[in-house]
């Protein structure tokens, strides 16, 4: 019983999903449940109070979907690991929620056993797939030239485009500033856009805001 | 029959009443009106005639007085009377004649042949002994008569209207008359003027009768053709909105099986393991109907699963078009064998759902269709923003087809066609290039109005649920 205990959140808005989980996890010592939400968008001020090691999360949830909720908590909480627990068997659940910053991704009929394997190996800091994801992996190799834009860099691009500054994005957003930069950068580097006019421009032109209504 | 049409014959019916009504009655009123007119004219005219005749006579007498004084002889005065009757002519057929009382005939300027001939009893067709009449009238202080005589100019029988007086001295009878055969003929160009008019009354009814009707069924085609189209667009629309509505069902289902029914199989799933784990515990092993039930589980939740996404693709609400797509090509391509490249947007949920559900069925049936018939082994799909418009192309390198013999073939063109609807429902274009042996392309075009701002009205409706949440 010394050995440290491993925190972990439960994200999901099936409750009895959470409590058949819990109940598994209660077989474990080095495993403790140390908060538990429904849905995404309340996902980061519970897991700000609670700083989970790890935390179990559900991809298709009402509101802010899971991958939209990783990539906040992992932008905001850098010692929490996010292990995406999803019904979705697609490559592209995977590519996205790596996108966003999860660590790992179990499916959700994976046996307890290999849940609690996953969330140790998130814990020491390695990734983790389940092992009916390697086929799907293994024939679409997850590309780190992926250049698409994520949810949030998309919310930013869009406040920027309307002529906020990285500070008022930041205080909106309730990020930092530099966190904002940072987002700017990878925008820039991703659109091969340098000025904010381009940025804009970019915007505009595909819908993403619309210059009518401002 | 539709009620335009009806509308249109009832119209043009009375159209043709009114005409053929108001032909008659103008016409009988003008006949009427005319002949009156006629009547009035003709008496007018021999009224004329008469005061002039009166006249005339008057004046022959006078200068026959005149010149025979009371010294001569009766014979001397009648060869008088004679040469004088040959210079009192007038006009074409104006002159005196002169009779004694016995009918025998004095002067008979313009016709010397029947001169000095007796007529006392000659008769006319009507049985009428004219010079009796005649010297009748002139004895009783003068008179007109009409009947029939020789007219010299075009030597014919005609219509004669004379005045007679009578000279007491001489025992003469002296008279002149007028032939009525100008009179008749004024009257006859008076009845064609008449004519002509009614005629041109009948032209212009006829004209304006059927301008009437030309223009009820022009109006009528017109009225009929924009309700058609009135009826086809309402039909195209209600189309499209059951096609949503079936959509939006399927999506709702789907959700429910997904997140619902699956969610709690799991969670019995997590249930029957924990059982299992506290059967460990007691150094049993697991007992057969425990791992049957989890192995049943298993095959339900997939089951399950796969009738979900049957229904609809719960990626396209996660992950938006794009990688709906891929996930739907790399199916495809496991399927089937044939390469399937996406080329993906930068940008992601950009679309509101039913847009991207039209586009995403695009993709599908796009798909079908060159598993079914193309022959292709490599499939593009592109999906990128080209000047306004969202533009999604499906491209393969199969045998084609030639595009006017699908679209003119009902069975064969209805699956392109409902695509088409569902993408012109939302403004968008719709287009199939295809040539036989040079591949196909399926084009899909949302103009950006469609969809500019979704995506930040859908993030400001997650914020919306926070809110409420918090």
């Amino acid at each position: 019983m010394l050995e440290p205990q491993i925190k972990v959140m439960l994200i999901d808005d099936h409750p009895m999903v959470q409590d058949g989980l819990i109940a598994c996890f209660s077989y474990y010592d080095d495993i403790i449940v140390v908060g538990r939400c429904n849905d995404g968008s309340t996902a980061l001020a519970e897991a700000q109070l609670c700083r989970p090691d790890v935390i179990l999360m559900d991809i298709s949830m009402p509101g802010m979907n899971g991958i939209e909720a990783t990539e906040i908590i992992t932008e905001q909480l850098k010692d929490t690991k996010v292990l995406i627990f999803s019904m979705h068997d697609n490559a592209e659940f995977v590519t996205n929620a790596i996108q966003a910053g999860a660590s790992g991704y179990i499916l959700k009929n994976t046996s307890s056993t290999e849940v609690y394997q996953a969330i140790k190996e998130i814990s020491l800091g390695r990734p983790y797939f389940s092992s009916a994801l390697a086929k799907v992996l293994a024939t679409n190799p997850v590309q780190h030239k992926n250049e698409r834009l994520t949810n949030r860099e998309q919310v930013i691009l869009s406040h920027i485009a309307r002529g906020k500054s990285s500070k008022e994005v930041a205080s909106i957003l309730d990020i930092s500033s530099r966190t904002v930069e940072a987002h700017r950068r990878n925008i820039k580097a991703k659109l091969h856009l340098d000025s904010l006019a381009e940025l804009v421009r970019y915007a505009v032109d595909h819908g993403l805001i619309d210059m009518d209504l401002e | 029959m539709p009620l335009s049409f009806r509308m249109m014959l009832i119209a043009i019916i009375q159209v043709i009443l009114t005409a053929i009504f108001t032909y008659t009655f103008v016409t009988d009123e003008y006949r009427t009106l005319s002949q009156q007119n006629l009547a009035t004219l003709e008496k007018f005219l021999i009224e004329q005639k008469q005061q002039e005749l009166r006249n005339y006579t008057s004046l022959g007498l006078a200068a026959i007085d005149n010149e025979t004084h009371n010294s001569l002889t009766q014979k001397q005065a009648d060869t008088l009377v004679v040469e004088l009757t040959q210079k009192l002519l007038y006009g074409e057929d104006g002159y005196f004649f002169v009779y004694d009382n016995k009918g025998n005939n004095i002067a008979l300027p313009k016709d010397l042949e029947r001169q000095g001939e007796n007529f006392w009893d000659f008769e006319n067709s009507k049985g009428e002994k004219t010079i009796q009449i005649l010297t009748n009238n002139a004895i009783n202080g003068g008179g007109f008569h009409r009947y029939e005589w020789l007219q010299p100019s075009t030597n014919t029988t005609t219509e004669k209207l004379s005045y007679s007086l009578y000279h007491d001295d001489w025992k003469w009878m002296l008279g002149t008359g007028v032939y009525l055969d100008s009179v008749n003929q004024q009257l006859e160009n008076v009845k064609g003027q008449i004519d002509k008019h009614v005629n041109r009354t009948k032209r212009i009814i006829l004209f304006i009768a059927l301008s009437s009707i030309f223009a009820i069924f022009m109006f009528g085609l017109v009225v009929s053709l924009s309700q058609k189209k009135q009826s086809d667009d309402k039909i195209t629309e209600l189309g499209q909105r059951v096609i949503i509505a079936q959509e939006e069902q399927s999506r709702h289902i789907s959700r429910e099986l997904h997140d619902g029914i699956v969610q709690i199989l799991i969670s019995v799933k997590y249930a029957l393991e924990a059982t299992g784990l506290s059967i460990n515990r007691s150094k049993i092993d697991k007992p057969k109907p425990l791992v049957d039930a989890e192995h049943n589980l298993e095959t339900a939740i997939t089951e399950i699963r796969r009738i979900s996404h049957h229904l609809h693709p719960r990626i396209l609400d996660e992950l938006g078009l794009s990688d709906a797509i891929e996930a739907l090509s790399v199916e495809f391509s496991e399927r089937t064998g044939i390469a399937v490249v996406v080329h993906k947007m930068t940008l992601r949920k950009l679309l509101p759902d039913d847009i991207s559900t039209t586009l995403y069925r695009v993709v599908q049936e796009s798909l079908i269709n060159i598993d079914k018939h193309a022959q292709a082994h490599h499939v593009e799909i592109h999906l990128s923003m080209v000047d306004n418009w969202l533009t999604l192309g499906v491209k393969d390198d199969g045998i084609g087809f030639d595009t006017q013999a699908v679209q003119g073939n009902k069975d064969a063109g209805i699956g392109l066609r409902n695509l088409a609807e569902r993408v012109e429902y939302h403004l968008g274009l719709f287009m199939i290039k295809s040539k036989p042996g040079k591949g196909s392309s399926i084009i899909a075009k949302i103009p950006r109005s469609a969809f500019a701002n979704h995506f930040n009205r859908n993030e400001n409706s997650h914020d919306a649920n926070t809110d409420k949440l918090s």
